[in-house]
């Protein structure tokens, strides 16, 4: 781009592509929501077919995704400590979510801690998936993105009727369902879109 | 013809950095650089005119080594984009 003069229709444009290449720095490339929601559903999964084969210890596979987040938050925090971020662009989404994931950690752990001080875990995963609603909503409202605005209210339904539940059996299977309706299924529609993007500029650009 | 239009961002290349910034927090030159497709030492005269005008703030630093610049738009920037745009609004209505 040279300096040179330019129209009224010209100025437009280049605000226009300017903004819109912008913009798909704010895509999200979903492998958060699918990894995590992946982890979710296996530990749901693998704890309804514990409780019906009776393995393990009901919560063995709950402690096993406990250990797993352990490792990978420390290799994300030494990674971040170390290495530094290597973004060349820092976006207002961005800056949010950095915020919003260490409010929805706290607020996370405030609830398996006040499931290991006697909140029955029937009520603390109804809790959990009212939690994770909340967090899809936003992460939804703020890319606009539809997939995740609707999972968001499928989490919390199922949330609300998990408080109904007795049978912690139940409790796994509505906890997988959701979080492959608020997680999963949208972490992979945006996973498609951002290379549908990708791939679009890499075209382009050759 | 563009009498009212700002002529620090009447240019286009100029233009294009205020429009990028504007919409993120903060960006590297490399980043503008290959989002403008501009060559370095155009983007690095450019980029000191809008310094110069108050419109964005440049930070250098070095990271692993090597030289970094970050650019910011300011709030003065930010004014004066909002005011450029309303004034090819109002030429674009006429």
């Amino acid at each position: 781009m040279e300096e040179k003069q330019i129209s009224e229709k010209e100025s437009l444009l280049i605000i226009q592509q300017m903004i819109q290449t912008a913009k798909q720095e704010q895509k999200d490339d979903g492998k958060g929501w699918i990894i995590w929601g992946w982890l979710l559903f296996s530990a749901s999964v693998f704890t309804f077919l514990n409780l019906k084969f009776d393995w393990v210890s009901i919560f063995f596979f709950w402690n096993l995704f406990g250990a797993l987040t352990v490792i990978l938050l420390s290799y994300e925090t030494i990674k971040y400590l170390f290495v530094g971020r290597k973004e060349k662009v820092r976006t207002y989404t961005k800056d949010l979510y950095d915020k919003l994931n260490s409010g929805f950690f706290i607020s996370l752990m405030l609830v398996i801690f006040s499931m290991n001080l006697g909140v029955e875990p029937v009520k603390g995963f109804a809790l959990l998936l009212g939690l994770y609603g909340f967090w899809i909503l936003i992460y939804g409202a703020v890319l606009n993105f539809r997939p995740s605005i609707i999972g968001a209210y499928i989490t919390w339904a199922f949330a609300f009727a998990s408080l109904f539940v007795k049978d912690f059996q139940w409790t796994m299977i509505f906890h997988a369902v959701a979080v492959l309706c608020g997680y999963i299924i949208p972490g992979h529609i945006a996973y498609n879109e951002f290379n549908k993007i990708n791939q679009g500029e890499t075209k382009t650009s050759v | 013809m563009f009498k009212d239009l700002d002529p620090i961002l009447h240019s286009q290349l100029r233009l294009a950095v205020m429009s990028l910034l504007i919409s993120v927090k903060e960006a590297e030159f490399t980043f503008i650089k290959e989002k403008t497709a501009a060559t370095a030492g155009n983007l690095s005269v450019q980029i000191q005119k809008l310094k110069d005008a108050g419109y964005i703030d440049v930070v250098k630093q070095f990271k692993d080594n090597y030289p970094q610049t970050i650019c910011k738009v300011t709030s003065q920037g930010i004014e004066a984009f909002e005011q450029y745009v309303k004034s090819l609004q109002d030429y674009i209505k006429k």
